[in-house]
């Protein structure tokens, strides 16, 4: 009986010990959000460089393993990506990103907080620079 | 006693599998599952008796009408009040506490005056009162909990005074089962002139009801937690106060008398029952009350406890688990909240989806008392009738499934 398909070694290994996880001086974004659902909360901090791609991204906050697991594997593979490209990321992307398919929509919802975070994120940070 | 196993075979739903596993439903505090009778009331209702009820001189409306009004007869006897008028029905609990709080609320509470909740209150019991206490200017104040859960009825005293105008309760918690000594309540606000609302959501479903003997001036419930239908619940009012209350919402069917100028309103219950009512959904809450009778409330309160005192025994035996609320079974209901050490409650909820087993993680529409708890969220199992020793023997091996896989 105790095993998981949802909790592989992987995700754990992530949630347990976040990459990225904590902040950045003088970030070029920065963001809080929340999932009222569950309290869960991720603040995002991105660091561009003169190309406008990511050069340094950190994320720190309380969340379930899967909120956490998806803000580490997503901020890993975000590294050196265009302002524009983080603009077109998608939920399936996101969710590729984690490599779990089989989330029910409510579990989804704390899965795709690091990407909801990134893109008001983004939208606070073309407001600004406008 | 409650032959459990024989009960679950009248729900279809709780027949099948969830996830390759048997499905475990350990959310009947949310809602209830539905026996087959109340299915086929409703199917019936429609395949034999559906039109409009009230206002149909032909034969098929008078039968409709029976039966509505036939179920609110039943739902009077259920909850043991002194007559079919002072029964309304509504949407479920929510509508009935916004149909006092904009009623009886905007005519009787005026800037300066109190409200009384408690601290382990459901939104539906909270929310309305905040939005009328601040449309009047009024205080809005909170009998607190001790960290068992329990109410410290004590700081009552200090909290009743001539301004409090209306004290509104849970009967039973949604989150840490206790019940709750109202008959000392509503005593004590009685003698201080104070009206009392009872949020009886989770308590109608479970134990048995009188609302006369409680003396309680309003009384609230949704049919969809004791085995009825979504979408129907009732208010019992005391018929004094809901004869001199304003409609709540106006429409057809709740008038005497329209001109062009205004109107007049129909006698209760009527006057609280604006446009088309939920009538299959009536009718059917009547079946699952007959049901409900047939296995007797003093039987399934007896179920449940000794079905909260075997899940307290196993659970408090889990090193790394800590249980919100009464850790003894008296005064408690068929509801068990907790947190599995540092695993957040929706990681424990999708390993126990995984096993089939159905509970809700989060905070259970109680955020006032979750803060008060010091915690954001909770895991919450809730029981009824047809749950029975072996759902809580797996929720017991999830409990330890999800210690092993995240602790
Ligand atoms: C104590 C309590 N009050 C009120 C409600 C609201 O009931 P409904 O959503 O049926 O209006 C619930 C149900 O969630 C409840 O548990």
């Amino acid at each position: 009986m105790n095993t998981s398909d949802i909790y592989r070694e992987e995700i754990i290994d992530h949630s347990k010990h976040p990459r990225n996880f904590g902040k950045i001086a003088k970030p070029d974004v920065r963001y809080k959000e929340k999932n009222p659902l569950c309290g869960d909360e991720i603040e995002l901090f991105v660091k561009l460089d003169s190309h406008k791609k990511v050069k340094a991204v950190a994320f720190n906050g309380a969340g379930c393993v899967i909120s956490r697991a998806s803000a580490s594997l997503f901020t890993e593979a975000i590294k050196g990506k265009s302002v524009r490209e983080l603009e077109q990321l998608s939920a399936k992307d996101a969710l590729e990103c984690l490599g779990l398919s089989e989330l029910t929509p409510t579990r989804q919802k704390c899965a795709l907080l690091v990407l909801e975070t990134l893109k008001r994120g983004l939208k606070k940070y073309q407001q600004k620079t406008k | 006693m409650i032959d459990a196993a024989k009960i679950k075979k009248d729900f279809p739903l709780l027949n099948q599998k969830m996830n390759g596993q048997p499905l475990v439903y350990l959310d009947s505090a949310a809602t209830s599952q539905k026996p087959q009778a109340v299915i086929d009331a409703i199917k019936d209702f429609y395949e034999r008796h559906n039109a409009n009820i009230h206002r149909g001189i032909y034969r098929l409306s008078e039968e409709a009408t029976e039966l509505y009004e036939g179920a609110r007869e039943k739902v009077q006897k259920f909850i043991r009040a002194k007559e079919t008028k002072e029964i309304i029905f509504t949407r479920g609990t929510t509508e009935s506490i916004n149909l006092v709080a904009y009623s009886w609320g905007r005519q009787n509470i005026e800037k300066g005056d109190e409200i009384i909740v408690t601290e382990m209150e459901h939104h539906s019991n909270l929310i309305p009162w905040q939005l009328l206490a601040k449309e009047k200017e009024a205080v809005l104040k909170f009998i607190p909990i001790d960290d068992e859960g329990r109410l410290k009825i004590t700081k009552l005293d200090s909290l009743l005074n001539k301004k409090t105008r209306l004290l509104a309760i849970t009967h039973v918690s949604n989150v840490l089962g206790v019940v709750n000594p109202l008959k000392e309540i509503i005593t004590k606000a009685h003698s201080n002139g104070t009206r009392v609302l009872v949020d009886g959501a989770q308590a109608v479903p479970h134990l048995s009801v009188d609302v006369s003997e409680l003396d309680c001036d309003f009384y609230a419930f949704s049919g969809h937690k004791m085995l009825g239908p979504t979408g129907i619940g009732v208010l019992h009012g005391k018929r004094e106060l809901l004869e001199a209350m304003p409609p709540f919402m106006g429409g057809g069917e709740m008038i005497k008398e329209v001109t062009k100028e205004g109107a007049t309103w129909n006698e209760l219950p009527t006057k609280f029952e604006a446009g088309t009512m939920p009538i299959a959904q009536v009718v059917s809450l009547g079946t699952a009350i007959d049901y409900l009778n047939g296995i007797g409330m003093e039987n399934i309160w007896q179920h449940e406890q000794m079905l909260i005192a075997y899940a307290l025994e196993k659970v408090t035996a889990i090193p790394g688990v800590k249980i919100y609320g009464p850790l003894k079974p008296k005064d408690k209901g068929g509801v068990l909240s907790f947190n599995i050490g540092e695993i957040h409650p929706h990681d424990i909820a999708s390993i126990f989806d995984e096993e089939g087993i159905a509970i809700r993680a989060g905070h259970h529409c109680a955020q006032v008392l979750h803060r008060r708890l010091g915690i954001p969220a909770t895991v919450r199992a809730s029981f009824y009738l047809y749950t029975d020793q072996s759902d809580i023997d797996k929720l017991i091996g999830a409990i330890k499934k999800a210690k092993q896989l995240l602790l």
